[in-house]
């Protein structure tokens, strides 16, 4: 897991080619919308389906940073913890609201990343990804240290999920799992949209740029230090905006959220589904949790499959899980239209 | 300085330790000229080279683009000054299209302006017209949509010295730009660079005679990080140091 540049696949066409712009966008949308749409349908429960977009959501802004950045960032657990604990903690002791929390829990994560990602950047290839782990463990201790405000080892317990209010007024409880889900999903798809617009936008193309050859992206005119903290701020924000989430939804905030084994999870999550596409983020966060819950009722030493399900994703399938929902999409048309022409 | 002068160094020194790589260059690039810096291997010229884009900072002296002291600027900011650049081994964005390398590299030279992340690429029409005028120039609009790491060795090269010139520079930095391109794809380059000296002052580091020879106004001549020789062609052709130096090494 070295370099972060060798874990990035041969870039798939979401990452290449912005030319193929706005219909691909409105179709992967869409394909988005309808996921969000019937994953609660055929789960057992829309506790685990929100569990699912949660980590979806996480993975996406880890993709940011890896797929189209190319930076391997060990430190998305700070930001995820960190946006569960500040969400409760403002919830817990300020009593603030739904939207108070969540856009607390953004800010936090898009400041604690840009001063993560400033600092790492300074490195490059390995001693970048040994920086981000550096951080990540001192989060990990800073959190557990701090007991009277996390609960340590407790976790942070209690934590309310506030209904949808304007000034005051209640406008949707959020206490039924199936409406929290609906929550989580409306929040989720605004984030694919905005991730895919910030891919598709000046800076997006340039970070592919950076990705591709940073070098020659400095030669042309571009401090790439500038465009990497900001890839960093706008992934801490949407991981941190998970970590809330997910801390509402479990009422609770684990120390569990700001172990390294977090940020190895998401990792996972984005690499089985598949750097540089956007929606194997989604494919990656659904297998994973998915697994993780199938798996641990049966078996508890689970975790061990999930090592030798990457191993096969990495070994057999580059472009991850969407790269091979693509190529078999190929494989399809081709045959098809293979079949049309001979008779 | 007069007017005429785009480029300037004064005394500059490189040094690596106790090496002196560059010792008291000082070059003026008068404005509208084609103008190379050749010598022997370690002569000095890659090392002024990077000195003049900004990777490397030098240990003495000063550069002045334009009349402004630009020493110590880091290599980004100079492109936004109107200084561009091109590379000896050829530093592509492999996988993206030719055009979408071109359009990255018009997109550059507004700098930071580039951070804005809420609106899509092809809204900055100007960069993609950029991109199609210079793919044009470069004759590559067949092949606009492959990956640059796809083209040619010699289209590769091509594509090099189209990513300065996206840039919309008033100089042009060539570093070595025929190096280890074939004989067939060589008169190609020249041409190229002819041409652009109509337009441009470009500046460039070249290792082939006969290119320098026949498409350079002033030629500095380098020799143990010292200037040997300056002057049109014919001087330095016939001039005896450069021929000991330089071409009777070869010989």
């Amino acid at each position: 897991m070295a370099d972060a540049r060798s874990m990035t696949p041969a870039p798939a066409a979401a990452a290449t080619a912005p030319a193929a712009g706005p219909s691909l966008l409105r179709g992967i949308t869409l394909l988005t919308v309808a996921a969000v749409i019937v994953l609660p349908l055929v789960l057992p429960s829309t506790t685990l389906a929100a569990e699912i977009l949660i980590f979806a959501m996480a993975a996406l802004a880890c993709n940011l940073l890896l797929g189209y950045t190319g930076l391997l960032s060990f430190g998305q657990g700070i930001f995820f913890g960190g946006g569960a604990y500040v969400a409760s903690l403002l919830m817990i002791h300020l009593g603030a609201g739904l939207f108070t929390a969540l856009v607390g829990a953004m800010v936090f994560g898009a400041a604690v990343a840009a001063v993560v990602g400033a600092l790492a950047i300074r490195r490059t290839g390995i001693y970048f990804v040994m920086l981000t782990l550096a951080f990540s463990q001192m989060a990990y201790f800073v959190a557990y240290t701090l007991s009277d405000w996390t609960g340590g080892d407790n976790g942070l317990l209690d934590v309310p999920r506030p209904p949808v209010a304007i000034a005051g007024a209640t406008l949707v409880d959020l206490s039924d799992p199936a409406v929290y889900y609906a929550f989580v999903a409306v929040l989720f798809v605004a984030v694919f949209v905005a991730a895919r617009r910030i891919i598709h936008s000046p800076f997006g193309s340039t970070l592919v740029a950076i990705r591709e050859n940073e070098g020659r992206a400095a030669a042309l005119g571009y401090d790439t230090r500038q465009f990497k903290i900001l890839a960093f701020s706008l992934s801490g924000a949407i991981t941190g905006l998970a970590g809330a989430l997910y801390a509402m939804l479990l009422n609770f905030a684990p120390l569990s959220n700001i172990e390294l084994v977090m940020s190895e999870h998401i990792l996972i999550m984005t690499i089985i589904g598949g750097t540089g596409s956007l929606f194997g983020s989604i494919l990656g966060a659904a297998g994973i949790v998915l697994l993780g819950d199938l798996l641990s009722a049966v078996w508890p030493r689970w975790m061990m499959l999930l090592g030798i399900v990457l191993i096969g994703v990495v070994i057999f399938m580059r472009g991850g899980l969407w790269g091979g929902v693509e190529s078999l999409y190929d494989t399809i048309r081709a045959r098809r239209a293979h079949r049309r022409t001979a008779p | 300085m007069s007017d005429d002068v785009i480029l300037e160094t004064e005394g500059l020194q490189l040094a690596y330790g106790a090496f002196m790589a560059v010792d008291g260059v000082s070059l003026r690039i008068r404005r509208g000229t084609i103008h190379a810096v050749i010598g022997p291997n370690g002569a000095g010229k890659t090392s002024t080279f990077h000195c003049l884009t900004g990777e490397r900072r030098p240990t003495g002296g000063r550069v002045l683009f334009e009349g402004r002291e630009v020493t110590r600027k880091p290599a980004n900011a100079r492109v936004g000054l109107g200084m561009a650049r091109s590379f000896q081994l050829t530093s592509l964005f492999q996988n993206l299209s030719v055009r979408e390398n071109l359009r990255v590299a018009a997109q550059g030279r507004d700098g930071a302006r580039a951070l804005t992340f809420w609106r899509p690429a092809e809204s900055r029409r100007e960069h993609l017209a950029v991109a199609d005028e210079i793919l044009e120039r470069l004759a590559l609009t067949a092949r606009a949509d492959t990956a640059a790491g796809d083209l040619s060795h010699g289209q590769q090269r091509v594509l090099e010295v189209g990513m300065a010139l996206a840039a919309r520079p008033r100089l042009l930095l060539l570093d070595e730009p025929t190096s280890g391109m074939g004989v067939d794809d060589i008169p190609v380059m020249t041409r190229l660079i002819g041409e652009l000296g109509r337009e441009y002052t470009v500046m460039l580091i070249e290792h082939n005679m006969s290119i320098v020879m026949s498409i350079s106004d002033t030629i500095t001549v380098m020799h143990q990080g010292k200037v040997l020789v300056e002057g049109p062609p014919e001087v330095v052709r016939a001039d005896a140091r450069v021929r000991s130096a330089y071409l009777g090494e070869a010989a």
